[in-house]
């Protein structure tokens, strides 16, 4: 009788507890998240996770123990459509006001499609197509630039450097058919020739042949767009069947992140890319930011990726203060129209222009791979007027290296 | 050689039609119950419909094909395509049925001449052949992007985005499929398809053609599967050649079909629950490796239980209502 | 010009590719051969192959090559145990039976690699993998791979090498009864139970030495298990199967039929090219197994 009687009492304790737990958790404001952390685009995820993991804890710090803290319904879309669908709605039925949403371009395109006829307010992080926000959807929100951006840092350069001819070989996913419509647009403007324009499926490891079909016509430059393992695997090749361009230029993404060095090895120095963020940046409080994100990254360099997930928990953040709510869909969509912030990332505001709705206005900087003091690290070097590192620029043959 | 015998007794203590319409009703009462997972429910119902539609093919034919994912995309591509001209997607789902049937009809007239895994193995190259053809040919079918369905027209008043509706609908499917099987097990048709599974030589001699026989489950298994691709369509909303025209669903509705008891009307429907609930509870679990449970059900399945379930629990059952009939090896 | 330029290198690079598509298909050519077992999970273990490899660079520090020492023993017992401890079950059963069971055998190993290592690509980098020998040919610059030279070099080597043992030692003949004619072999006192097991591991170490190999030129990711199956497929049917040599043809002819198309139909349109790559060698495959199914070099197998 008496254990039965201690039972009941500790259960009745610890229920109790668990209940007062509860309600404490239940003044958490909380933000929905969705991103890839598992599955072939699991690198860009992860560091997304560690952008909004820096925004939360800097949020929470701020807020002190007696401010109430934010909190982030993180979701895994496992690098599938589908299953950033089955994301997007557990996170739709679990009320949350306000969902921050993702890298990848496909995935993004059905959510964002998705959460708008739901009207839920949506905060896109990194996808870049065009069409997200051109027309664009109600309840759609970019922070990070469209691929028209990608295409316009490159090609400032193609001018600077006196490209006259180019060649294209693209993914054909969403994004990376995007950067290279957006391509297209420019060399039309720029008079630049397109030589050859490729399009491959991301099942292709061997991109010789088109790679050598590129060598026959040489173009000056030659503009890749790819994921993590692509890019790794086309300058492998590039190497190895001696394309030898003026110069090589990557549009973000696979050709941004550290595994791209390491990956490729002496094939990734001098390429280009363009890039949405970088740590020299000279935005209030980014030498801190970037300080935080290598913490949050366990010591790894973190990509432009990171810089967003931030600053879009912070968006969301001051969203949801000026809301007054963290559920109140409506008030949160309405207030997300008028943001005007300052983030170390870039000054977030969304505009209607040139066809593009909700869309923050961002340009794109360029880096490159050089080598210094005998490692091989990414170095800004574009637009001239921010950044004091020069271009190398022609990039030297393969066998003169 | 003993295959056969499960297929003639089988569930003769219950009038066919009773078992189906309990079965249907049993099935759905599921959105009353486990409201919450109707996702789930859907899924599992919709692949057993795949798998039912596979067993035409595969249980009653003895033909194995690992290409079904073509008839699914065929069928879902169809609804969105026209979809996007404005037709209403009943109508997108019998050109699809008639795509899939003019496929089937071709291909398998083209193939039937081959034995066993060299017909399995066509089916492998043809299926990777068109999801390379929906990948490129992006004027058709938007390439790696695949299509969207912004919006449905309602289907005499119901709204096809509801959960329910669209459960209820799949459950037509299976039901159908079901009845199929019931018929096919007392039809003609179902005579010379089981005599030419069990041997093909022997079958003609009886003056069966077995390619016509092939054939016409060839076709049938098409059509019946390119209902449920578009079904599956409208249940997610999109399609896309990496979601429906992929290996892995091909072998999926097959494996289905096997673990759950080929050549026997429930075996698939059985296969689809057994996997695909433990498959759900798994993937908090291990992710994208519940494929695991797969994996290992079959092999477990095949060895142990080379019929599948249903199928020696057939068996088992016919065991027991003649004991004193000696069984050969 | 550029037609002859571009055929050229795409031949080069063909033969070079088909080398190591002869190696996997010749593993799965053996099993045929012997247990008439297509072998659906063949591609999962070239997987299997480049995680070992994978594994060895990343925890012993071995360069893939010299992994080789390491993960083609350990390829061959897991081959020789799989076998014995499922396989041999299934003896009696039907060739639709065995085909399935090795499809479940492929989904473990690739799921069980998926859980350990995770869904991320992963990439070994070797500062040699890139080099490449120049050799000036009728006024054109060719390029060959040095790694995938030796890939090939080392294919054939093993190939001959068993072919070697097929015919020249006891066990070949054993092996070679046994396909023949299984009960004959057991009247003769031949233990046909162990030769499957040990013609498995054989073909199972064969699969993990493309993986190994082929690890300096990609990224070892989980689900190319499929890609490298239906290859085997392509290679053994163009083959013939059960046929060693047979498996060498059918590899290279693939390697070229995929390389030239993507090199040469661009030069002629711009709507084919690479981007259907794999559809090249699919359709030669089915033109193959509707009119010739015992392969191009092949014994001649019962047709309806």
């Amino acid at each position: 009788m008496k254990k039965i009687g201690a039972v009941v009492g500790v259960s009745l304790l610890a229920a109790i507890g668990v209940a007062s737990l509860g309600s404490a958790q239940n003044a958490t404001l909380k933000i929905g998240a969705i991103t890839t952390l598992t599955g072939r685009l699991a690198e860009f995820g992860r560091q997304q996770k560690a952008g909004f993991t820096v925004a939360i804890n800097e949020l929470n710090a701020k807020a002190g123990s007696k401010g109430q803290q934010f909190e982030l319904l993180l979701e895994d879309s496992a690098s599938d459509v589908n299953k950033g669908l089955a994301a997007a709605e557990k996170l739709v039925n679990g009320n949350v006001g306000v969902i921050l949403n993702e890298y990848s371009s496909s995935i993004v395109k059905a959510q964002a499609q998705y959460l708008s006829r739901q009207k839920v307010p949506n905060i896109i992080v990194s996808a870049s197509d065009e069409s997200i926000t051109k027309p664009g959807f109600d309840y759609v929100y970019r922070i990070n630039p469209p691929t028209d951006e990608y295409a316009k840092v490159l090609f400032q350069i193609f001018t600077d450097t006196g490209i006259k001819s180019m060649a294209i070989l693209a993914g054909n996913g969403a994004f990376e058919k995007s950067v290279q419509a957006s391509a297209l647009e420019q060399a039309k403007l720029k008079n630049v020739e397109v030589v050859g324009n490729q399009v491959y499926d991301k099942g292709l490891t061997d991109f010789r042949p088109i790679l050598n079909g590129f060598k026959a016509r040489n173009p000056d430059a030659v503009f890749l767009v790819g994921y993590q393992e692509d890019s790794v695997a086309v300058m492998r090749q590039a190497k190895e069947v001696g394309l030898n361009p003026k110069l090589f230029a990557g549009g973000a993404a696979g050709f941004a992140l550290p595994e791209f060095i390491t990956g490729s090895g002496s094939a990734s120095e001098y390429v280009v890319t363009a890039t949405a963020w970088v740590p020299e940046l000279k935005t209030p409080g980014n030498k801190n930011l970037y300080i935080k994100l290598v913490n949050a990254l366990g010591g790894s360099e973190p990509t432009y990726h990171a810089a967003q997930g931030y600053a879009a928990v912070l968006v969301a953040a001051d969203a949801i203060k000026r809301a007054g709510s963290a559920t109140d869909r409506e008030a949160i969509n309405k207030a997300l129209l008028s943001t005007d912030l300052q983030t170390s990332y870039a000054k977030i505001k969304f505009e209607n222009f040139e066809g593009y709705k909700n869309q923050n206005r961002v340009s794109m900087v360029a880096e490159q791979v050089q080598k210094i003091g005998g490692r091989l690290q990414f170095v800004p070097i574009y637009p001239r007027s921010l950044f004091d590192a020069k271009l190398l620029f022609p990039t030297p043959a393969w066998d003169k290296r | 050689m003993s295959e056969h015998t499960s297929q003639t007794r089988g569930m003769t203590t219950v009038p066919p039609l009773v078992l189906l319409a309990i079965v249907v009703v049993t099935i759905g009462l599921y959105p009353l119950i486990f409201g919450q997972f109707m996702n789930l429910g859907i899924s599992i119902l919709l692949f057993a419909g795949f798998a039912l539609a596979w067993d035409i093919l595969g249980g009653w034919a003895g033909q194995n094909s690992l290409g079904n994912a073509v008839f699914v995309g065929i069928g879902a591509y169809s609804v969105a395509i026209l979809h996007q001209f404005g037709i209403a997607p009943w109508w997108g789902m019998l050109v699809g049925i008639g795509v899939s049937g003019l496929l089937a009809w071709g291909w398998g007239a083209l193939t039937f001449r081959l034995r066993g895994s060299y017909f399995t193995l066509s089916t492998i190259a043809v299926a990777e052949i068109i999801r390379l053809i929906a990948l490129n040919e992006d004027w058709l079918t938007s390439g790696s992007e695949g299509k969207n369905l912004g919006s449905l027209p309602s289907l005499f008043g119901l709204d096809l985005f509801d959960r329910r509706v669209e459960f209820y609908l799949v459950l037509l499917f299976v039901a159908a499929l079901l009845a199929f099987g019931h018929w096919l097990k007392t039809a003609k048709l179902g005579f010379y398809l089981r005599a030419v599974r069990e041997d093909e030589d022997s079958a003609m001699a009886l003056g069966i053609n077995p390619a016509r026989a092939k054939l016409t489950a060839f076709v049938l298994m098409g059509m019946f599967t390119s209902i449920g691709g578009g079904l599956w369509l409208l249940y997610l909303g999109r399609i896309d050649p990496d979601t429906a025209l992929v290996i892995p669903v091909s072998i999926q509705i097959a494996l289905l079909a096997i673990i759950g008891g080929r050549g026997t009307i429930y075996g698939p429907l059985v296969g689809a629950f057994i996997i695909g609930i433990p498959s759900e509870i798994f993937r908090s679990v291990l992710k994208e490796a519940n494929l695991l449970v797969y994996g290992v059900l079959i092999v477990l399945v095949i060895v142990y239980l080379p019929k599948g379930i249903v199928g020696t629990f057939e068996e088992w059952l016919y065991k027991r209502q003649h004991p004193l009939e000696k069984r050969g090896s | 010009m550029e037609f002859f330029s571009q055929g050229l290198q795409g031949l080069i690079d063909g033969l070079l590719t088909g080398g190591v598509y002869a190696m996997i298909g010749a593993g799965m050519s053996l099993i045929f051969g012997v247990m008439r077992v297509v072998n659906f999970g063949h591609g999962d273990f070239v997987i299997l192959g480049m995680y070992a490899a994978f594994a060895s660079n990343q925890y012993l520090k071995l360069d893939p090559y010299v992994s080789l020492l390491v993960v083609l023993p350990l390829a061959f017992v897991f081959g020789f145990v799989l076998h014995r401890a499922i396989l041999a079950k299934l003896l009696g059963a039907n060739d639709q039976t065995t085909k399935l069971a090795t499809l479940g055998l492929g989904l473990i190993a690739t799921n069980l690699v998926l859980l350990q290592f995770g869904t991320e690509p992963k990439t070994v980098y070797t500062e040699y993998a890139t080099n490449a020998w120049r050799i000036p040919l009728f006024g054109l610059e060719l390029r060959i791979s040095e790694v995938r030279f030796y890939a090939v070099i080392i294919t054939a080597l093993l190939i001959f090498g068993l072919n070697m043992m097929l015919y020249r030692t006891e066990l070949g003949r054993a092996i070679r009864a046994t396909a023949q004619n299984r009960l004959g072999a057991e009247l003769q006192g031949v233990d046909t139970k162990k030769i499957y097991a040990i013609v498995y591991g054989i073909g199972v170490v064969l699969a993990a030495a493309a993986g190994v190999l082929l690890l300096p030129l990609l990224s070892a990711t989980p689900t190319l298990g499929s890609v490298f199956t239906n290859k085997s497929f392509v290679v053994t049917i163009l083959g013939g199967l059960g046929s060693l040599p047979g498996a060498i043809g059918g590899g290279l002819i693939l390697g070229v039929v995929e390389s030239l198309g993507s090199s040469l139909f661009p030069l002629m349109n711009s709507h084919f090219g690479a981007n259907y790559r794999d559809a090249y060698g699919l359709i030669i495959f089915l033109i193959v197994l509707l009119f010739r199914p015992e392969g191009l070099f092949g014994r001649t197998v019962k047709r309806v």
